[in-house]
């Protein structure tokens, strides 16, 4: 740290392209503003998570010092912990810090016992719905799936509208696949891996009948077939262009499916949490995208003073004003100015703090392309073998996961 | 061979550099780290050397062996479609007519964008709700529109389809190159005998053109082997894992689950087939692409 206090130190900060880039610009400036003596640049990525990850893994394992902060995805932690990428905060960021956070992202930021991240935003999977077409047809938004297939299917029939599909969501074989079927699994009282004992659970009954439901019941009644194709901004397209009743996604389909410069269903949106089969809880993937530092960054310290900014009441309040995107902190949940701006977040947050971690392992990337593998092929062909594709799926994770057994120091 | 004492080595040893540093080093390497277990994620376990496990383990996974028939089954649809649809090209530009010029270069547009590009041009040309494909199929009847990258059945079809829009015109202008090198005494001597358009492209074009062909074909091959941009822009390898293509599962494991060993071990056994096909069609066409004697 010799010499910092004079010259002008550089803090490199990776991110992704933001939709609102003014309000992080804005942000920043203050920061430097009011820690003279740094100066923040950033680097910005790809948008997409799994190509975002790329760049980061490679500036990791090329142990770049010239990064300092990044941005993490929710299922990173784990992986970066292990490999010994990401800088351990438990110095900095104490427990009674962390309380004032929501504890599924904070539980998804530790890993054997450290914690590697400040949680920025938090998603989670919802549903969204028409509320105009519920309303013609006295239905009460559903709290069950066959509700939901119910419902949907007699929506359709009477509308006889030849481009209205019942249920849009992201099926294709991408990570937002594992999110969607993860859903189902778990609101089947099913799950996806016991992580006690480090083995898959996607071959037992609970997990296999969810999947046999969204074969039989999803894809074959109510959904078009190009759903198998969808990520988000297809599935929301469908939505917004009011051709879908019902619609899963994340926070942000709430702003745009209620403006009416981009959707034709402006006004006519209701959101709820998922629901589940009967006699199970509702279930929500979590999402969402936390500050990390490099283990190889030479300004820690800085660093850390940074995300400390970043992640400040008052900051994460302008990024929730300025963006819409859900803070991760909880008291803002109760802040008046927020909830005006974002009156769903009042009914959103029961959903934020029950929401799901997708496994915590450093094998997540492995297990998540056999689960997108499995996933695919179980509900794209129509009369696949779903115990078969489910046993060989467990099998593939079972022998991933046999990895951290082996030689295991963690 | 000449026998003089040329230093012929001098003028050979920039390419022999270029083709080292770029080409036998990166395969060497790769060829290095296919016998070692070596995951990024998991640093404690080492760069272990296994041997030839990870070849053992790709022999035996299941996704790999299918990944391998979807490369074959692509690299046998793709490779002679293009060959000849080239060649129609080909025969038609190598007449003469007004606007030849403008329409060599035309041809050539789809071959010059990049990859990248087309690819999310042929993504939206196969949406299922407002693709051009459907419209021109269907028109405004929207009840039938088809979803064919959803589809396990016809999703590779569709990324088929992109691979020969685009690269049909490169197949084409290696042919058009070798029709200019067939002698025009030999069309006029086959007039005089009096032969008929066929006879003459049987018994002399197609007969000299082999060379030409076989190049096509070895080049529309290994590219076709080793497409990769489409599959990642348009399916990521779904629906159901139908075009999982070899390259991309080595590219996945490698750069997303960190897997360096046994990515490696696909990256060399991909280019162990390219090497396997090359050495076979310069086997088949004899002596007709790499000759001693002086070329024509």
């Amino acid at each position: 740290m010799s010499g910092e206090a004079a010259a002008q130190t550089q803090l490199r900060f990776v991110t992704w392209r933001s939709e609102t880039t003014r309000v992080f610009q804005q942000i920043i400036a203050d920061f430097e503003t009011s820690h003279p003596g740094i100066k923040v640049v950033q680097e910005v990525g790809p948008s997409s998570s799994t190509e975002f990850h790329d760049l980061v893994s490679q500036k990791l394992r090329n142990r770049d010092s010239e990064m300092d902060v990044f941005f993490m995805d929710v299922v990173w932690p784990a992986e970066f912990a292990a490999a010994g990428w990401a800088l351990p905060l438990d110095g900095f960021f104490a427990r009674s810090a962390q309380n004032a956070f929501l504890d599924a992202p904070i539980r998804a930021n530790s890993y054997a016992g450290h914690i590697y991240g400040v949680p920025m935003f938090v998603d989670a999977g919802m549903l969204y719905y028409r509320k105009d077409l519920l309303a013609k047809y006295q239905l009460r938004p559903p709290d069950t799936w066959p509700e939901l297939v119910r419902q949907a299917r007699l929506v359709i029939s009477q509308e006889r509208d030849p481009y209205l599909t019942g249920y849009s969501a992201q099926f294709k074989q991408y990570e937002g696949l594992v999110c969607n079927m993860m859903e189902f699994i778990l609101s089947n009282g099913g799950t996806l891996w016991d992580e006690q004992r480090l083995i898959s659970t996607v071959q037992t009954t609970k997990a296999m009948e969810a999947v046999r439901f969204v074969r039989d019941d999803i894809v074959r009644l109510i959904a078009n077939r190009g759903i198998l194709a969808y990520q988000e901004p297809e599935s929301l397209a469908l939505f917004t262009q009011g051709r879908a009743v019902f619609h899963r996604n994340w926070p942000y389909a709430w702003e745009a499916s209620n403006d009416p410069g981009q959707s034709k269903v402006a006004g006519k949106v209701g959101v709820m949490p998922l629901p589940a089969f009967s006699g199970q809880k509702s279930a929500a993937t979590l999402g969402g995208w936390q500050l990390a530092i490099s283990r190889f960054s030479r300004h820690a310290q800085l660093a850390w003073e940074f995300v400390q900014f970043m992640t400040s009441s008052e900051t994460q309040k302008r990024i929730a004003l300025g963006t819409g995107r859900a803070p991760a902190r909880k008291d803002l949940y109760h802040d008046p100015e927020i909830l005006k701006r974002s009156p769903q977040f009042q009914s959103q947050f029961e959903t934020f703090t029950l929401a799901t971690p997708r496994p915590r392992t450093p094998v997540y990337l492995p297990l998540s392309n056999i689960l997108q593998r499995y996933f695919s092929s179980a509900i794209a062909i129509a009369d696949s073998n779903i115990e078969e594709l489910a046993r060989s799926a467990a099998r593939d994770m079972d022998r991933a996961l046999d990895l951290l057994r082996d030689g295991r120091k963690l | 061979m000449s026998n003089r004492q040329d230093p012929v080595w001098r003028f050979l040893l920039p390419s022999f550099l270029f083709i080292g540093v770029f080409s036998l080093y990166p395969i060497i390497e790769s060829f290095r780290l296919s016998l070692y277990r070596m995951i990024l994620t998991m640093p404690w376990l080492g760069a272990k050397f296994v041997g030839w496990e990870n070849y053992w383990d790709l022999a035996t996974d299941p996704v790999a062996r299918g990944s391998f028939f979807t490369s074959v089954l692509f690299v046998a649809v793709t490779t002679p479609i293009e060959v000849l649809i080239g060649l129609a090209m080909a025969l038609v530009l190598n007449e003469s007519f007004r606007g030849r010029g403008w329409l060599r270069a035309i041809v050539l547009i789809p071959w010059a964008v990049p990859t990248v590009v087309s690819s999310q041009m042929w993504r939206f040309i196969f949406n299922d709700r407002y693709g051009l494909f459907n419209y021109l199929i269907f028109g405004s009847a929207t009840q039938h529109y088809w979803a064919p990258l959803a589809e396990p059945g016809l999703a590779l079809m569709a990324i088929m389809l992109a691979d020969i829009w685009k690269t049909s015109s490169f197949a084409g202008l290696i042919l058009l190159a070798g029709l200019q090198g067939i002698p025009g005494e030999l069309y006029e001597a086959a007039n005089i005998d009096g032969a008929t358009t066929w006879q003459k492209f049987r018994h002399v074009t197609l007969p000299l053109l082999k060379p030409a062909l076989l190049l096509a074909l070895l080049f529309r091959t290994i590219d076709a082997l080793k497409v990769f941009d489409l599959v990642f822009v348009m399916t990521q390898g779904g629906p159901a894992d139908t075009t999982n293509i070899l390259q991309f599962y080595g590219y996945k494991k490698i750069f997303a689950e960190g897997m360096i060993g046994y990515g490696s071990a696909i990256a060399v056994a991909v280019f162990a087939i390219s090497l396997l096909l090359s050495i076979l069609y310069l086997r088949v066409s004899g002596s007709g692409i790499i000759r001693r004697e002086p070329a024509l």
